[in-house]
């Protein structure tokens, strides 16, 4: 983004003050090189706009490139073109250009702004779940005993028994894990989170306790972009929908 | 938009190579404080070598390389006498090697081996060495009480414990590894592991490591740079290069994985 480009959109987030995200004309084409360059679109341009206290919740087809704009948004995936600027918690500039950014700079980005729950846990071997969950908030320079404090009362609310929460996640089931997921993405009241399927895999119980808290940090000013499997979950925490269509799949190579 | 940090060390364009071929060429980056930047690539991808040169246990053909010292000082390091070299290496550098065995002095206890660096920087007082060998071996999860037997005493894994502790002793801010997991037990290589992400960050070290594993790399790396034939073929945040590669040699060696 040239200097121009960058001012401009400063303005608009100086304008609106509510503006937490805007992706412009976002599109993804893989370029698979071992089997023979084969290209496959995954967005053709998208464009979207979140704001404080948003839950935008992506809707279509399996296919349509929810998770990979998810992805995008997070710096995970490198949008092929198209533009994307969160706001920043620096001084010395309204956002920080994803597409673009230094590595470091989408590193403190992720550390203040963006949480990312994804739907399967990285488990790291031999971290106890209360220090995993824990972990954002260190980062960010909560004193060790008070981080710890607020994961046992997370932990606690989404029904992760307290036997459990010294040991390493690696052995846990497919809903423990996701739940301890849950907790680590939300800890840090990050003002901009993204949400791939946090309920996949929970019951009916846990599943309302997850959108209880989607719709908490929505309530105190979080910009939300998710998924959600269900049509229930998707009801409760939605401010908006936003529809992504499949775009024309896998095109030949063009040699 | 971006914070302006001073980089740690600089490379522009470092070239090593060996009657013209292998080494490995025009590497540029910048690594900052803090900051753990993994070199990944096949054997012969000259990862290794890169890691040398910039460590100054090779001498570079050409290109620049600079270092940001505690001073404030920014020394170009290729154009560095001999003498200072070894000072900023003895006093702001560690380097662990692949081999536990080449990176400890087999003839001396794990206590001195602990214990030598910090003579090395001007400890004088025995007592306050040994106290902070002790310490040290606690640190990287070793029985102290062990601390007068001898490196060979010791299995695989606690030798390379040992070689970080000898590595981390005088607190440097710039640390290379090469490969510091490879060839230990999948089980011992968790442990080290943990242990390495918990002293990187604790340490606010920045760390240059060089490593064929991508789980090791996605585990510890901020930042990846792929090689390939010598050169930098890729280059990002360490998930992004992981999750969405974009050179086909980086798609090759991240779909050779076996899943688990």
């Amino acid at each position: 983004m040239s200097s121009i480009e960058s001012r401009a959109s400063d303005r608009v987030f100086i304008d609106n003050a509510a503006l937490m995200l805007r992706a412009v004309d976002i599109r993804k084409t893989f370029t698979l090189h071992a089997q023979g360059g084969v290209q496959i679109d995954a967005l053709a341009g998208v464009s979207l706009d979140v704001e404080q206290g948003e839950c935008v919740v992506l809707v279509g087809p399996s296919g349509a490139g929810k998770s990979t704009l998810l992805r995008c948004l997070y710096g995970n995936y490198l949008a092929s073109s198209g533009s994307i600027a969160i706001r920043s918690d620096g001084h010395d500039a309204q956002h920080v250009a994803i597409t673009g950014a230094e590595p470091h700079d989408v590193l403190r980005l992720r550390r203040n702004v963006v949480g990312y729950v994804s739907q399967f846990l990285r488990v790291i071997p031999r971290v106890t779940t209360l220090t995993l969950v824990a972990e954002p908030l260190v980062s960010r320079g909560v004193a060790e005993d008070e981080a710890r404090e607020r994961a046992a009362a997370l932990l606690a609310r989404l029904n992760v028994p307290e036997r459990l929460w010294s040991l390493a996640p690696a052995t846990f089931s497919g809903g423990e894990q996701q739940r301890v997921n849950i907790a680590r993405g939300l800890i840090a009241g990050h003002p901009l989170l993204l949400l791939d399927e946090p309920t996949a895999s929970l019951d009916a119980e846990n599943r309302d306790v997850v959108a209880d808290l989607v719709i908490e940090a929505r309530e105190r000013g979080a910009a939300i972009v998710g998924i959600f499997h269900d049509e229930d979950t998707r009801t409760k925490v939605a401010t908006r929908r936003f529809e992504l269509q499949p775009p024309l799949r896998h095109q030949a190579a063009l040699h | 938009m971006t914070t302006r940090i001073t980089p740690l060390m600089s490379a522009r364009a470092i070239t090593k190579q060996y009657g013209g071929r292998n080494g490995c060429r025009n590497v540029s980056f910048d690594l900052y404080p803090g900051e753990v930047l993994c070199i990944v690539g096949e054997s012969g991808s000259g990862k290794t070598t890169l890691l040398n040169t910039l460590a100054l246990r090779t001498e570079a053909d050409s290109g620049a390389l600079h270092y940001h010292a505690t001073h404030g000082e920014m020394l170009d390091l290729l154009a560095m006498s001999e003498p200072r070299r070894r000072l900023l290496m003895r006093t702001e550098w560690g380097f662990v090697q692949q081999n536990p065995r080449d990176g400890l002095r087999s003839g001396v206890s794990a206590g001195a081996n602990i214990g030598e660096p910090l003579m090395a920087v001007g400890a004088r007082h025995y007592g306050q060495i040994r106290a902070t060998a002790t310490q040290w071996m606690e640190r990287v999860e070793l029985d102290a009480t062990r601390i007068d037997e001898f490196p060979a005493a010791f299995s695989g894994g606690m030798q390379q414990r040992l070689q970080i502790a000898r590595n981390l002793v005088t607190g440097p801010r710039l640390v290379f590894m090469d490969e510091p997991t490879a060839g230990l037990d999948v089980s011992v290589q968790a442990r080290l592991l943990d242990l390495l992400r918990t002293l990187t960050s604790t340490l606010h070290l920045s760390v240059l490591i060089v490593t064929h594993d991508i789980g090791v790399a996605r585990l510890l790396a901020h930042r990846l740079m792929v090689m390939q034939g010598g050169e930098v073929v890729e280059s990002g945040l360490t998930d992004q290069v992981l999750d969405d590669p974009q050179h086909p040699y980086t798609q090759t060696l991240v779909s050779s994985v076996l899943p688990v």
